[in-house]
């Protein structure tokens, strides 16, 4: 009887826990589909009529609406070059240069100790000179500097757990350095490779100081729904809520295409 | 199927030599097991004949080809590792024909094959599994299966019957010897277990910080050791030694200890000549006291092993063992006496641990 009292215990407790963290997301979700009046009543809604008013709001703006288009351009291009710089490097760091691995892996994170900001004021004067001040082409370079650190740093621990016997056995079957890593190296180990993608991909998509700093009007999504919550005092609540559904759906999006993507190819070879 | 010959090999790893010039040649259809104690080089050796180490000197030549530059997968050799090293992305069957779907040969005629080396390793209920979920003992047969189906020239095991169980390792060791007999290829097979090697070895192979300590069949092995380090590495239990100095007679004298050698064996022993004895304690009997050339002691403790118990006494201060049988008349403190045919002691240099048989 203990026994059963402390497992319902245990799961009123979690699901509590879930709701307070899922919560704040949900009641967003929520308000995303409601008017502005249903929002801000005294005693909170929770049944009401849906409305898709603040999507179209959005989607209609063109401001927000080129802010998801740059966004989408910026973070998948910078990302997937990335991903198919550091991914390979990774490899060679983990099985050929181990003696270099931890100097470079260090390096790399060191990148990451600078403060943004300290990073933005040379940019800022180096792509006026350089004429690539407010592009996307200017945006994507230098958020390659954060996608291809980032990668590397987490897919190098990633190719150490491969087993390097797997490899082996793989080279006396013939095959040749480049098919073991695609074949053999990647899908085994892609579960850690996916983690270290979507958190790349989460870092730049939320990225907003070097988006601020370096673009206008190519301004990304996280500047754009930063500056709609300054409209003043008539806060549009239902169109922020949209507005950071939208900015939250992509990474969902990004995550479910990438799963199906390493499904296929965690298949078992050559046909 | 193929000969091996391994010409002059060195390995080293920076400055530090590992493989010192070792020369070999396996005839073909045998099986040959390179046994040592750990970290003596087996590894390396048998990683250079696959071709994923690169010899740092030395020349490997496989069926009359030199394969000393090419890569692994053109030797014609498979490998098994202690690790089994199965592709945890693929179900059984296609670990075990990966091989052959990369050379692109034709399903119609993968398929008996994989089902004759599935028939013959007892896998067939596994095929559609992924090797996690498989218990050690099988996903070494689907290791095993995955080299057979290639039929290579040439089978090379590293240690793979070492991260399973005492009774599963005496079954699989079985059915390898059994799966050689039956398909001769050429095997090498490394091992830190001496009871293993002499089981399966047709030549053994034993070696000592990156030399050939010895090499010869299992008998050889172990009624001719080489070096005091041999007589020590093979038998259990463990071989005694006992300083000894050379007396008139051919008798070798420790204290009380006196026993008599074989002069036809070892002619060349002089008179106050210093020998180190080697005697097994499989070798020696019970018989009754005041036998002549009878060591005389005390018992200091009996351990069953089941249909024989080794027996450790103290002979004059020498902690001495010995088998027998009739172990379960004996109690601590009792006096016992047992002797040793002339024909089966030892003898080595006490400097150079050389034995001093004639051949
Ligand atoms: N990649 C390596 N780098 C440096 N030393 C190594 C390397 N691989 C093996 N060694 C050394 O070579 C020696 C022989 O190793 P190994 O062949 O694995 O021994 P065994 O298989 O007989 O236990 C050991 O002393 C080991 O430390
Ligand atoms: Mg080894």
């Amino acid at each position: 009887m203990g026994k059963l009292i402390s497992a319902i215990g245990v799961r009123v407790l979690l699901a509590v826990l879930i709701v307070v963290a899922l919560g704040p997301i949900l009641w967003t979700v929520l308000g995303a589909f409601k008017e502005l009046r249903d929002i801000v009543t005294p005693v909170p809604k929770l049944v009401f009529e849906p409305t898709l008013d603040n999507f179209a709001t959005i989607l209609r703006n063109p401001t927000i609406r080129d802010g998801l288009l740059h966004s989408a351009i910026v973070v998948s291009v910078s990302v997937l070059i990335g991903a198919l710089l550091g991914i390979p490097a990774a490899h060679v760091l983990a099985r050929h240069a181990r003696r270099y691995g931890d100097d470079v892996q260090f390096f790399v994170l060191s990148l990451r100790f600078m403060p943004p900001v300290a990073i933005a004021i040379p940019f800022i004067v180096i792509y006026l000179d350089l004429g690539i001040y407010d592009t996307l082409f200017g945006l994507i370079l230098v958020y390659l500097i954060t996608t291809i650190s980032t990668v590397i740093w987490l897919a190098v621990p990633a190719f150490e757990r491969v087993p390097q016997n797997i490899e082996e056995a793989a080279a006396m079957e013939g095959c040749g350095p480049a098919e073991i890593f695609w074949r053999f190296s990647l899908p085994v180990a892609a579960p850690s490779l996916f983690g270290a993608l979507v958190f790349t991909f989460v870092l730049v998509w939320n990225e907003l100081l070097l988006a601020l700093t370096l673009a206008a009007q190519n301004a990304t999504l996280p500047v754009v729904a930063a500056s709609i919550t300054s409209l003043g005092k008539e806060v549009p609540w239902g169109v922020i809520n949209a507005a950071t559904v939208v900015l939250v759906l992509p990474p969902l999006v990004f995550i479910g295409l990438l799963m199906g993507l390493l499904n296929t190819m965690v298949r078992s070879g050559p046909k | 199927m193929a000969n091996i010959s391994c010409t002059d090999i060195v390995k080293s790893y920076g400055a530090h030599p590992v493989i010192e010039g070792m020369n070999l040649d396996i005839p073909d259809h045998e099986f040959v097991v390179f046994l040592g104690p750990s970290g003596c080089g087996k590894s390396t050796m048998l990683r250079m004949i696959a071709g994923l180490e690169e010899v740092t000197g030395g020349r490997i030549v496989i069926g009359g080809t030199d394969v000393t530059t090419l890569p692994p997968g053109e030797r014609g050799v498979a490998m098994v590792f202690q690790s089994y090293a199965l592709y945890p992305h693929m179900s059984v069957a296609d670990n075990i024909t990966f091989g052959l779907r990369r050379q692109g040969i034709a399903r119609a005629e993968i398929a008996p094959r994989l089902a004759h080396v599935a028939q013959m390793l007892g896998l067939e209920p596994y095929l559609d599994r992924k090797p996690k979920n498989l218990s050690g003992g099988q996903q070494q047969r689907v290791a095993m299966a995955r080299a057979m189906i290639k039929t290579p020239k040439v089978f090379l095991f590293d240690e793979p019957l070492s991260n399973l169980d005492a009774k599963l390792r005496e079954k699989l060791r079985t059915e390898i010897r059994k799966m050689h007999l039956q398909l001769k290829t050429t095997t090498i097979f490394v091992t830190h277990d001496q009871l293993e090697a002499m089981t399966i070895a047709d030549r053994i192979v034993l070696m000592r910080d990156g030399r050939i300590e010895q090499m010869g069949s299992p008998d050889e092995i172990f009624e001719r050791p080489a070096t005091r380090f041999v007589a020590d590495f093979i038998g259990t239990p463990a071989m005694n030694f006992l300083h000894a100095t050379m007396q008139d007679g051919h008798v070798a004298r420790a204290g009380n200890i006196a026993l008599r050698l074989s002069p036809t064996d070892f002619p060349r022993l002089r008179p106050g000549q210093n020998v180190e004895l080697g005697l097994r304690p499989a070798r020696m009997k019970l018989c009754p006291e005041g036998t002549p050339g009878a060591l005389t002691g005390t018992v200091v403790l009996v351990e069953n092993m089941g249909a024989e118990g080794q027996v450790i006494t103290d002979v004059d201060g020498h902690e001495m063992s010995f088998t027998t049988p009739a172990f379960r008349g004996l109690a601590i403190g009792d006096r016992v006496s047992f002797a040793i045919d002339p024909g089966h002691v030892h003898a080595f240099d006490p400097q150079s641990g050389h034995s001093l048989r004639e051949e």
